[in-house]
């Protein structure tokens, strides 16, 4: 899984799949939620998560997400869903980096699902420990719930994005080893 | 590739319970509550509790760190009439009727609910 | 519809109960006020929310028509106070001998440093504290009559007794528009006047420490039911939690053993009073107070998750089911 690459190279990519996470974390919030949830949405950021996930150094992945998230919530947002964004992000990490590494790359969206899940759970501790109050965990079942759609959704659609760019990379190679 | 088939199974069943005991706390969630007394919590603090069966059509205007929202209370119904918060999930949401899911405006930090238990009083101090 | 009921009422002898009771709700005294009452006139409910609004300009520490806004801004010297006033700042005082310091009134501005007043907390400098509470202490005011002297730099605030004693001002307004049965809810400091129209007790929740759910309830009339718990106002900062009640002492959150108290009795104002001194002042201070009065009974929480209270209502007193394991000691008069 690992691809031999130049660090330099490996930088421009991250910063390349930063800023196209960014773009779609922001044009995802001007459409209105369809459900009066509050937390409930697709995530297609989490495709570009779940991809770095599987292709970079967990620290990396990290990165990746932690600069997603400060600059999304300081083009979108307010300090508030900052404070909702990053807790459900890490927790989503913590859980997702190690079932990558458990179940491989055939399982994508598996592994997507389950972050998705943890992103919920991390999003309402936020919720409760803004709001003072338990009675938000009310929503976490829907939560549950809902992280499992969208995550099996951005799961596959990340599975996707693996299969062109390692097929797109196979050809980039070998043209380039044909240009040598 | 065998133990990453097994933890694969692992993780799918781990999923599953998730999913299922989720459908089930909703399916408990939804039912009808016990009472008639809601609460209505700001920024963690109980400003009042009121019973929707002896309320009479009425607005409450809540405060927090200057934006407003209004609850609107018709022929024993509660909801969220207008809130000062970009999202509007709390209007969204209708009428409270379920137990287990309160109305929520987390960007003013306000939460109605019905009450769990002390239905059997007439006040809290 | 209400007003024939009045009347009909007069005419029967007192037995007049409205067919539904008549509630009036305001937003009084950085709290939501709501009075309920089952007989008498039906405009008594905003007759005894505007007596409140009445004590509120007179009392408020921000606006600066107010009387305690002139006391605290009068560099020093004296300043006369109406009656209402007057009254309350003479009670507060003789409360602060009566719990050795535990009520403190001038405690203002170290209130104010914790960010307690306006939202915008933080936990001050020890110096800091040290420097304050200089200018702390009542026994540094003087009233004398109906005039106050506020030394320049001290400052009062009557918040600590001030919904009380407006509960029994609103009471006595109820009274004087015929009701005998009514009951107030002043953002948790609930107050009544006599009992349910079915003659019955009022049922009153007792709220858990944490501010989620009620833990006990007590079944009483014609009293006040009055918590002061450190979940009304409190602040997390390096995973420590700082609370709204001080204790003078220290100028810090009071840290007694004691997370949560009610007192009941027949005065809004002591029971203001004593629920939030209780608080600072701890279980065994608290039971030798009460062992020295006859007026009031409470309900303490410590943290190591006991009830503590008095005998006189112990037979009004019932934790809920899923309280049912915890310790209950009953605090006795000595024979």
């Amino acid at each position: 899984m690992q691809r031999r690459e130049s660090r330099t190279a490996q930088i421009a990519e991250l910063g390349v799949l930063t800023a196209a996470a960014l773009i779609i974390f922001v044009i995802e919030n001007q459409i209105p939620s369809p459900v009066p949830i509050p937390g409930v949405k697709l995530g297609l950021a989490n495709i570009i998560t779940v991809y770095a996930v599987y292709h970079y150094k967990w620290s990396d992945a990290l990165l990746l997400v932690l600069v997603r998230v400060i600059l999304g919530s300081v083009f979108a947002g307010t300090m508030i869903s900052f404070a909702f964004s990053i807790s459900g992000a890490l927790l989503c990490l913590a859980g997702m980096i190690p079932i990558s590494k458990l179940i491989g790359e055939k399982y994508i969206w598996l592994s997507s699902v389950m972050g998705a899940v943890l992103h919920n759970a991390g999003q309402t501790a936020a919720a409760v420990a803004v709001m003072k109050t338990t009675a938000v965990i009310g929503y976490l079942p829907y939560l549950m719930i809902s992280g499992c759609i969208a995550g099996a959704f951005t799961g596959l659609a990340a599975q996707l994005v693996t299969v062109r760019l390692d097929s797109d990379r196979k050809k980039g190679e070998k043209s380039s080893n044909d240009d040598a | 590739m065998k133990n990453k088939n097994t933890a694969a199974a692992v993780v799918i069943a781990a999923a599953a319970v998730i999913l299922l005991s989720s459908i089930a706390a909703v399916v408990i969630s939804r039912r009808k509550p016990a009472g008639s007394t809601v609460e209505i919590i700001s920024d963690g603090k109980v400003i009042c509790t009121l019973d929707l069966s002896s309320e009479p059509d009425r607005e409450i205007t809540v405060e927090y760190k200057g934006r407003k929202n209004i609850i609107a209370i018709e022929n024993g119904d509660i909801y969220m009439k207008e809130a000062e918060c970009p999202d509007h999930t709390c209007m969204k949401t209708g009428r409270l009727s379920e137990a287990g899911v309160p109305i929520v405006c987390l960007p003013n930090h306000l939460i109605i609910r019905y009450k769990n238990g002390g239905g059997d009083t007439d006040a809290a101090a | 519809m209400t007003a024939a009921c009045i009347f009909m009422g007069g005419c029967s002898g007192g037995n007049g109960y409205f067919d539904e009771p008549v509630s009036k709700s305001d937003f009084l005294m950085d709290t939501y006020m709501t009075v309920t009452v089952y007989n008498g006139s039906s405009s008594a409910p905003e007759k005894a929310l505007s007596r409140a609004g009445e004590l509120e300009k007179k009392w408020s520490v921000t606006d600066s028509s107010s009387e305690i806004y002139a006391a605290d801004h009068s560099g020093g010297k004296p300043v006369t106070l109406s009656e209402d006033t007057a009254d309350l700042v003479s009670f507060a005082l003789s409360m602060n001998e009566k719990t050795d310091g535990a009520l403190d009134i001038s405690l203002y501005p170290v209130l104010r440093e914790w960010g307690f007043t306006t939202g915008e907390y933080r936990v001050p400098e020890d110096s800091r504290i040290t420097e304050l509470l200089e200018s702390v202490g009542c026994e540094k005011l003087s009233l004398d009559g109906r005039d106050i002297t506020v030394p320049d730099g001290m400052s009062i605030d009557l918040g600590s007794v001030g919904k009380g004693r407006a509960g029994d001002e609103m009471i006595k307004t109820l009274k004087e528009n015929g009701v005998t049965s009514a009951m107030l809810d002043l953002g948790g400091n609930i107050q009544l006047l006599g009992s349910k129209p079915d003659g019955s007790d009022f049922r009153i929740a007792v709220r858990h420490p944490s501010g989620e759910g009620n833990l006990a309830k007590v079944e009483v009339s014609d009293c006040a039911v009055i918590t002061s718990g450190g979940y009304e106002r409190f602040f997390e900062q390096d995973g420590n939690i700082y609370w709204h009640i001080l204790d003078p002492k220290t100028g810090c959150p009071a840290h007694s053993g004691v997370v949560s108290a009610t007192v009941i009795g027949k005065s809004g104002t002591l029971c203001d009073a004593l629920s939030t001194s209780l608080f600072v002042m701890g279980t065994e201070r608290a039971a030798d107070l009460w062992r020295a009065s006859d007026d009031f009974d409470y309900i303490l929480v410590t943290d190591d998750g006991r009830a503590v209270i008095t005998e006189g209502i112990e037979n009004s007193f019932t934790l809920y089911d899923e309280f049912s394991s915890m310790t209950v000691e009953v605090v006795r008069r000595e024979k």
